[in-house]
């Protein structure tokens, strides 16, 4: 009790969310990123390792971890749990083929204890793309109705390439997290 | 002791040595009684001792204490009325925090591990508390939720538990357009003026694929002795299982998997990477059809920036040259293709 008082309070302090990005390779996470921070978007390379974003967001400081995607890396991605506010988890909604190992990397995270307490924001990107699946089916293929029931969670459409339904994601996630973390603001 | 010791035989030097030990003595026990009322708290629990073993045997004494008295209560649950058992809970629980904060108090001397260990002692402690507590006290039948849990925006369906297993998909998950399951053909398709925003290759064996105009995403799975030639790819080509192709693409990204003995032909923007990759060999672009100038200029693709050469292999993090990859020759390279005649 002791402890986690003083860390709330630091929190509050500072406003700092720690927000981690992950999904299968090309669902396009990094193009999130910088579309959400007004970079161009046009040369992004697939991330080999991970990128750091600091970005102001409302009164919040978000920090950003945007971790590769490639399968090779994957097992990595335990290195970045710790102490994380929120989740976003990132789907191409137009690769049909790989939906149940995306519902498998997936279900794989949540199980992980050091996530349990943290929000989770399914962003179901490339939404521009004729053919996609819409968030509503994403979110059946995902399963999503049968998450664990403390977990706070949400499904938006998204598409990084015209940047819609980008801000009504992240405006869920941080108030999400704000009412956790900042009870009292 | 030194005062005991049979060699020194000399009564003069045993006397000077044990008034040596007595004003020692007699020093200590000053200190300590000026310590002890310094102390504000000197009673309380969460005095200092900036001893280590002083304090591991406090704490040992105070852990071993709230033990026995869960394992008691634990005991006597039934014999008990609630408001006994509410008070030893109590009783217990403020226990646990004195000891949290005789932690706290001498932390500061303390080397870490023991901090560590002995902030998990307490946090144990705590978590046999609570599940006594839970044992003992029937839960409230009804009681205000917190704020946080109560705007949890996600459905009420009560039999609902997370499942422990991978089920399959359930949800039947149309097909994208594309070619599929193909022998030997040539297989021809035009995106200008269609709204196909992706498109599929899959299962070909020993098929030549033509597309022409421009596309979002393309995904190309399981080819086998194939060629494939496509205008510009406006989002990016994933690429899966390819064996002994010729692949002349342009696209923004480019992720090749599990492809051997292959050779790419790429205009990129970015980096294209290979994984779980060997025997790939890349060289530029060399595609030419009716109005690819315009296509390529759609795609943002009109400029060779020359990324086609520089490969991330993922499972080769070195400086050195990946033995997975290599240039391809340019006297082993293409002419340029050109498709006019047949689309």
């Amino acid at each position: 009790m002791g402890l986690l008082s003083i860390i709330r309070k630091i929190k509050k302090k500072e406003k700092e969310m720690r927000i981690l990005m992950v999904g299968l390779d090309n669902s396009g996470k990094t193009t999130i990123v910088l579309k959400m921070n007004g970079e161009d978007t046009s040369v992004i390379s697939p991330t080999l390792g991970f990128n750091i974003k600091t970005i102001s967001y409302q009164k919040y400081t978000l920090n950003i971890w945007d971790v590769g995607g490639q399968k090779t890396i994957r097992s990595y991605w335990r290195n970045y749990f710790e102490q994380t506010d929120g989740l976003v988890w990132v789907v191409d909604s137009s690769d049909l083929r790989r939906l149940d190992d995306c519902k498998m990397e997936l279900d794989n995270l949540l199980k992980e204890e050091r996530l349990a307490g943290s929000s989770l924001l399914i962003l179901a990107n490339k939404q521009d793309i004729q053919g996609a699946l819409t968030p509503d089916e994403i979110g059946k293929v995902l399963n999503l109705e049968t998450m664990d029931k403390s977990r706070h969670w949400k499904i938006v459409g998204c598409s990084a390439y015209t940047g819609e339904g980008l801000l009504e994601g992240f405006d869920w996630l941080v108030q999400d997290i704000a009412s956790r973390i900042y009870m009292l603001d | 002791m030194e005062d005991d010791d049979p060699i020194h035989g000399g009564s003069a030097i045993d006397q000077a040595l044990q008034k040596k030990h007595h004003d020692m003595l007699e020093r200590l026990s000053a200190r300590h009684q000026t310590r002890k009322s310094d102390s504000p708290d000197s009673s309380s629990s969460s005095s200092s001792f900036e001893s280590t073993s002083s304090f591991l045997a406090r704490f040992a004494d105070s852990k071993r204490f709230i033990e026995s008295r869960i394992g008691e209560l634990r005991l006597g649950s039934s014999s008990e009325d609630p408001s006994n058992i509410k008070s030893g809970l109590a009783e217990i629980s403020s226990a646990i925090e004195n000891l949290e904060k005789l932690v706290a108090a001498n932390s500061y001397f303390l080397p870490s591990y023991e901090v560590r260990s002995s902030l998990k002692a307490v946090s144990d402690l705590k978590q046999s508390l609570d599940i006594l507590s839970g044992e003992l006290v029937p839960k409230k039948k009804f009681s205000f939720k917190s704020k946080s849990s109560s705007t949890k925006p996600e459905s009420k369906l009560p039999e609902i538990h997370k499942p422990d297993f991978v089920s399959p998909l359930k949800v039947p998950v149309r097909d994208s357009p594309g070619f599929r399951n193909k022998h030997g053909e040539t297989l021809v398709k035009s995106f200008r003026g269609s709204s196909i925003g992706e498109f599929t290759l899959s299962d070909l064996d020993s098929c030549e694929v033509k597309l022409t105009g421009t596309v979002n995403a393309l995904f190309l799975h399981r080819l086998k002795n194939c060629k494939v030639y496509t205008g510009p790819v406006i989002g990016s080509v994933l690429i899966d299982d390819v064996e002994d192709c010729v692949l002349v693409l342009a696209s923004h990204q480019i992720r090749i998997h599990c492809a051997r003995k292959s050779d790419f032909y790429l205009r990129v923007r970015s980096r294209p990477i290979i994984e779980d990759s060997n025997g790939v060999r890349f060289a530029p672009y060399c595609l030419d059809y009716e109005g690819i100038e315009q296509d390529l200029k759609t795609a943002g693709l009109e400029e060779e920036t020359k990324s086609w050469a520089n490969v991330d292999d993922f499972l080769w993090l070195r400086a050195v040259q990946s033995p997975n990859w290599s240039v391809l020759p340019e006297e082993e390279r293409l002419s340029p293709v050109s498709l006019s005649g047949d689309s």
